[in-house]
């Protein structure tokens, strides 16, 4: 079970530690806010909650920097 | 989970200060509407208007240009664009092409105008100074001299800028933690000087959050360009904005209450503290000053320019 990643020059596949693995959770382990990111799941827009399935292509956005 | 307006399934926002789910149709006419809401409220734009959007290509200044041009096409305002290019090598220049792109593709009126042109030097080459005083002390004042000039020069009306939600609530909070009460008074959607050289500036977005903004530009698929000025650092106003940010993790409204609080006081704070400036002439540009010099050319005297 796995997903491609793909933020900013990054692009990897990942593993998907569980079933209920969503995208608030990446960021989480990216150490990324949500309040500072959007996030397509295979192309399309999606809210963070969004559970994360086998073969996705997920992609994250930096729409605010800091400072 | 389905959008609170429509049913659709595909949800692309929680808005956490009220619970609603939207999706991406409802979400770019939910903004679009709440813009043209403020803009009526605030009688931001009068019929005939000419607007100078400062266009720098970022998400801020193409939303405004893009929501701006809704009027432009039903013939109540006319819209130009300037940007301002401040000198900063691998970070400008991209602005810059999106900037210009955008006014190609909606045919408006478009000037790029640089620091190096304008004063003779970049803020690349400012910030090599020693004893330099920032990079967004110079920056702030170089860009308002040029783009109130570019609007005379242009014959615009008004000036509109891309400050969103977070940016007001921050300026707030900046000016009262730091006493600053003069600026306190100068904040709002609409602002006017009595010097006419002086354009109205009005600020569309300003009760649009910033990240909803980044998500109306995605949702929308327009260019913009996400990245950030090599010289953003640890700056007061980041400080105030993280504390912000944390408090509205707990309490989603906290940005709009700050604001409609602000609001609330606002013409009181007008009336008993706004000093009233007497308007001279800098004695080396020409341009509207309250001393001698105005802030720009007392800048370019210390840098030696």
């Amino acid at each position: 079970m796995s997903f491609i990643l793909k933020f900013k020059d990054l692009n990897e596949e990942r593993e998907i530690p569980n079933e209920k693995y969503s995208i608030n959770d990446l960021l989480n382990e990216l150490e990324l806010s949500a309040q500072t990111i959007v996030s397509k799941q295979n192309g399309e827009l999606v809210i963070e909650d969004t559970i994360i399935e086998n073969g996705d292509e997920i992609q994250l956005v930096q729409i605010i920097y800091g400072g | 989970m389905q959008c609170s307006k429509c049913g659709n399934p595909k949800v692309i926002i929680k808005k956490e200060q009220s619970g609603q789910l939207l999706c991406k149709d409802c979400f770019i006419q939910s903004i679009e509407k709440k813009v043209i809401k403020t803009i009526k409220k605030e009688k931001l734009l009068d019929k005939g208007d000419k607007v100078l959007v400062a266009l720098s290509g970022g998400k801020d200044s193409v939303t405004t240009l893009e929501i701006l041009n809704s009027f432009r096409e039903m013939n109540i305002i006319d819209i130009c664009a300037v940007t301002v290019d401040e000198g900063i090598d691998n970070y400008r220049q991209d602005g810059v092409d999106i900037a210009i792109r955008h006014a190609q593709r909606l045919g408006i009126e478009h000037k790029v105008v640089s620091l190096k042109d304008e004063f003779g030097i970049t803020l690349d080459e400012i910030m090599q100074r020693e004893n330099h005083k920032g990079s967004c002390t110079y920056c702030g004042v170089f860009r308002r001299t040029i783009i109130n000039k570019t609007a005379r020069e242009m014959g615009a009306t008004k000036i509109a800028t891309g400050h969103n939600l977070d940016d007001e609530v921050q300026a707030i909070m900046m000016n009262y933690l730091e006493g600053n009460t003069d600026n306190l008074t100068k904040l709002g959607a609409k602002t006017e000087s009595k010097a006419k050289e002086f354009t109205v500036k009005i600020k569309p977005l300003r009760e649009i959050p910033e990240r909803e903004i980044g998500l109306y530009v995605v949702a929308k698929d327009l260019e913009v360009h996400f990245d950030s000025c090599p010289y953003a650092m640890q700056s007061f106003r980041g400080e105030v904005s993280e504390v912000i940010n944390q408090l509205a993790e707990k309490h989603p409204t906290i940005k709009y209450s700050t604001l409609r609080g602000y609001d609330k006081v606002k013409n009181i704070l007008k009336d008993e503290l706004k000093k009233d400036y007497s308007h001279g002439r800098c004695v080396r540009c020409g341009e509207p000053s309250a001393n001698e010099l105005c802030k720009a050319c007392s800048f370019l005297e210390e840098l030696g320019v």
